[in-house]
């Protein structure tokens, strides 16, 4: 007889709350992980591009590193999943001799991408 | 008095109809969350070119074509052929420095779409033949003017919906 008389509130509402926890948190690794999957593949094409500048300012004249712009020198076409975008190019003097070339990728609200280059004046031209 | 018949008949009667909606509109609930979600990764894979995480092999041809040019050594580091190969847009043969050392031959051949095989040889002979599969079908091989520094090469390629996966500019560096 006892066996009969079904759930009382007390086990149905633990029972929910139980459910619930395990939904939610399934959901929440879900989302997570597509979103830290679509944040690494961005990042890739990000790094590519940085990677591209660098290869390219890496053989500017140490002393027309001033006269960067904002826009970056190589093609930035495999951003386009990434768009609007924007990039920055920051040249600060670190010291005598040395320069910090600083480039910036900034897409969506919070998401950038960044590479710092160190130039060092050997005052010659061959520059590696 | 109950019987126990009349027990028996109360309670196989079914649900209620709230039951029932209340049942429906959570599960309802749960079903809009996950076509949501759902639709948001297609929109993702239709977005971006190729799942560099599923294809770490990918990421393994960039990176080992990296160290072939940058390693590139001698005053013609890209001959124009070597064996049976010929340097095209979808061949590219250069002449590296191994951490040996001693120079090697390799040959990045990109005939095959989707497929990428890269041969080194020394002195005449394979020394290493690694293929990589599940790649961006077109790659080409070109070159990209770098003041200063004539040797620098452009790899991109393209997926089968012509989406632009990999563009990389490579430089020798000095030995």
């Amino acid at each position: 007889m006892r066996r009969q008389r079904g759930f009382s509130l007390i086990e149905l509402l633990f029972a929910l709350v139980v459910l619930t926890i395990v939904i939610t948190t399934s959901l929440a690794i879900f989302v997570e992980r597509t979103n830290r999957s679509q944040r690494a593949s961005e990042l890739i094409l990000a790094y590519q591009v940085l990677s591209n500048e660098t290869e390219v300012i890496r053989r500017v004249g140490y002393g027309s590193l001033d006269a960067l712009t904002d826009d970056f020198v190589t093609d930035t076409t495999i951003l386009q999943p990434l768009a609007p975008f924007t990039t920055e190019v920051d040249v600060r003097q670190h010291r005598p001799g040395i320069k910090h070339v600083k480039m910036t990728i900034r897409w969506r609200a919070q998401s950038l991408a960044t590479v710092t280059l160190i130039r060092t004046d050997t005052g010659g031209t061959n520059l590696w | 008095m109950v019987t126990r018949t009349a027990r028996r008949r109360r309670a196989s009667r079914g649900f209620t109809l709230l039951e029932t909606v209340f049942t429906l509109a959570i599960f309802g609930f749960f079903i809009i969350i996950l076509v949501t979600l759902t639709a948001e990764m297609r929109g993702y894979d239709r977005r971006y070119p190729v799942n560099f995480m599923k294809h770490p092999q990918v990421s393994a041809v960039v990176s080992r074509m990296r160290k072939d040019i940058v390693d590139a050594f001698g005053a013609d580091p890209y001959p124009s052929s070597y064996a049976t190969y010929t340097q095209t847009e979808k061949t590219l043969i250069v002449y590296s420095v191994q951490s040996t050392g001693f120079t090697q031959t390799v040959v990045w051949d990109f005939r095959t779409p989707g497929v990428v095989n890269r041969k080194a040889f020394s002195v005449g002979n394979v020394v290493s033949d690694w293929v990589a599969r599940g790649v961006p079908a077109n790659f080409n091989v070109g070159t990209f003017e770098i003041p200063n520094r004539p040797y620098a090469v452009r790899i991109r390629a393209t997926d089968e919906r012509g989406k632009l996966a990999i563009d990389q500019i490579f430089q020798p560096r000095a030995h």
